[in-house]
């Protein structure tokens, strides 16, 4: 058991450095080591209890932090630009992924969960390719990144309504919200006194963050609602407190916690029965298509012009953490393969079109001189 | 000159500077520690570097109006609640004059004013030395005093 979370991690390790160095975005590393170790490859390392438990917990702070992101007074003062472009991609990609995976022969089900996986981009490898690349000064950089807040707020949403299937949806969700307000309640009248605590004390609000997260997940199996809801909710709340110590404290157990997710994924998958290989595939490349042209319609509404619809495709192409969270919650063991080759492939295009767009962009505007892209 | 900065959520905060020549420069505080800066001039690409913090704060320091010369770096502050008091810190590179003695033995406060806040030698830096530390040949020291002190500094010990 603890061998196996061992090999895992320590080939991981090699992995991480590997795509260090060749500046390759981690999570597709983490999740083939994990193919190449599991059920689908070698079979060396197993499932265990222990390891989904370490991989909740990675899904959990990862959800935690990313809550802490959601700050409502910042999004409400966003407005249309926001909206708009926010909608435009949920609606694109959404409807384009419930549809060919229809199209490729998955049930109507299994379809719903691809749908929502197809559209969420990964925003850990979104941000990190803004810095590695060096795009932050660029206009189309912000445009990416409160894209990825509105897909943050869509994955609440999702959350909710995936986990309400069978049960009456009118229960999860008023449980839901009667537990976000309960939060944002305490938070609220607490806030001065969490947001000292954290200042003074670092060894307790380390505890403090730890207990948070944990929590969460136990509070979720009480209420009989998504740990993963839970977790965002509840950092959100706290964003009113201090955010950064939070997150602080957050970060090493997600990044540590992460890699087991993303590697005991890959070790679950098992794509050599019978897997649908073709349907798949085809599905991802869908899914790289999509994203451009929504990126498009984006670029050409908020910056006119279609070459900032490319530079904002290859930012938001790679599918990645949120995609597998809501596969490895919700899906089916076919569903959780087709999403895991969809990671793959669309995070491999996403690293390579992340490093070239620039190149592209120029090939592009020579071309457009001759009327018509540039605009 | 218009300065705006804007929330990017889940990197930082970014800082836009259009100068009057029509050039543009970026400035992303990450929340990672870290900055980069970006520099454009006219419509073309981007230039950008990947500053530590220490390398931050030190182009902010040569912004603010430091002399910066091979061997010798000057800042001036002026704080609010002293606002009568111009403090100058200035870092200079030892020579003969000094070697072989200790601050004490050249009497470097009582004589020009300034005082040693810290000495370098051979890239280590030690902060607040005693008295009795022994200078070497190409010590550099970084001392604080006013514009007179520091005066009489440079033609005692350094010129």
């Amino acid at each position: 058991m603890i061998e196996g979370i061992g090999i895992a991690l320590f080939v991981c390790l090699v992995f991480a450095w590997l795509s260090k160095k060749a500046k390759f975005p981690p999570i597709p590393a983490y999740m083939f080591a994990g193919l190449l170790l599991g059920a689908g490859g070698l079979g060396i390392v197993e499932e265990s209890t222990v390891s989904q438990f370490l991989a909740e917990a990675g899904l959990l702070f990862l959800l935690f932090t990313m809550g802490l992101e959601l700050r409502p007074d910042e999004i409400y003062g966003q407005g249309r630009s926001f909206l708009l472009s926010g909608t435009v991609d949920l609606a694109i990609n959404i409807l384009a992924g419930y549809a060919i995976a229809l199209l490729v022969g998955f049930p109507a089900v299994d379809a719903v969960v691809i749908a929502c996986a197809f559209y969420i981009s990964s925003s850990a490898m979104a941000v990190s390719s803004l810095i590695e690349n060096r795009k932050l000064a660029a206009p189309e950089s912000d445009t990416i990144l409160w894209i990825m807040v509105f897909e943050d707020i869509m994955l609440l949403l999702i959350i909710v309504v995936l986990s309400s299937g069978g049960k009456s949806p009118v229960v999860v969700v008023s449980t839901a919200i009667a537990l976000i307000a309960g939060f944002f309640v305490v938070c609220y009248l607490l806030r001065g006194f969490i947001s000292e605590f954290l200042e003074r004390y670092e060894d307790i609000g380390l505890i403090f963050t730890f207990t948070a997260v944990i929590a969460a997940g136990g509070i979720a199996v009480v209420a009989g609602i998504p740990s993963t809801l839970v977790a965002i909710a509840l950092g959100s709340a706290l964003s009113i407190t201090r955010p950064e110590l939070l997150e602080k404290h957050a970060k090493p157990f997600r990044d540590v916690f992460l890699i087991i997710f993303f590697v005991f994924f890959g070790i679950s998958v098992d794509l050599s029965s019978g897997f649908p290989v073709v349907e798949v595939v085809i599905l991802s490349l869908a899914a790289v298509a999509s994203k451009l042209l929504s990126s498009l319609v984006i670029g050409k509404a908020m910056h006119k012009n279609y070459l900032s619809g490319i530079e904002i495709w290859s930012e938001t192409i790679a599918r990645g953490e949120f995609s597998l969270a809501i596969a490895a919650t919700f899906g089916s063991p076919l569903v959780a393969g087709t999403v895991a080759v969809m990671v793959l492939v669309t995070s491999t295009a996403g690293g390579v079109m992340g490093k070239y767009s620039g190149r592209i962009k120029k090939f592009l505007k020579k071309k457009s001189l001759s009327p018509g892209l540039s605009g | 000159m218009s300065f705006t900065s804007r929330d990017m959520p889940g990197i930082g905060t970014k800082y836009e500077l259009d100068t009057e020549e029509g050039d543009k420069v970026s400035i992303v505080y990450m929340e990672d520690e870290g900055v980069q800066l970006y520099v454009r001039s006219g419509e073309g690409d981007y230039c950008s570097a990947d500053l530590t913090p220490p390398e931050a704060r030190r182009i902010g320091n040569v912004l603010t109006g430091a002399i910066l010369e091979t061997e010798e770096e000057e800042i001036c502050m002026v704080f609010s609640s002293f606002a009568d008091l111009k403090v100058k810190m200035h870092t200079y590179k030892l020579g003969d004059r000094t070697a072989g003695k200790s601050i004490a033995d050249l009497n470097i406060r009582r004589s020009t004013g300034v005082t040693v806040v810290a000495v370098s030698r051979k890239g280590e830096s030690l902060l607040n030395p005693s008295p009795s530390y022994v200078f070497d040949k190409g010590d550099s020291v970084l001392v604080i005093g006013n514009p007179e002190q520091m005066k009489r500094f440079e033609e005692a010990f350094v010129r």
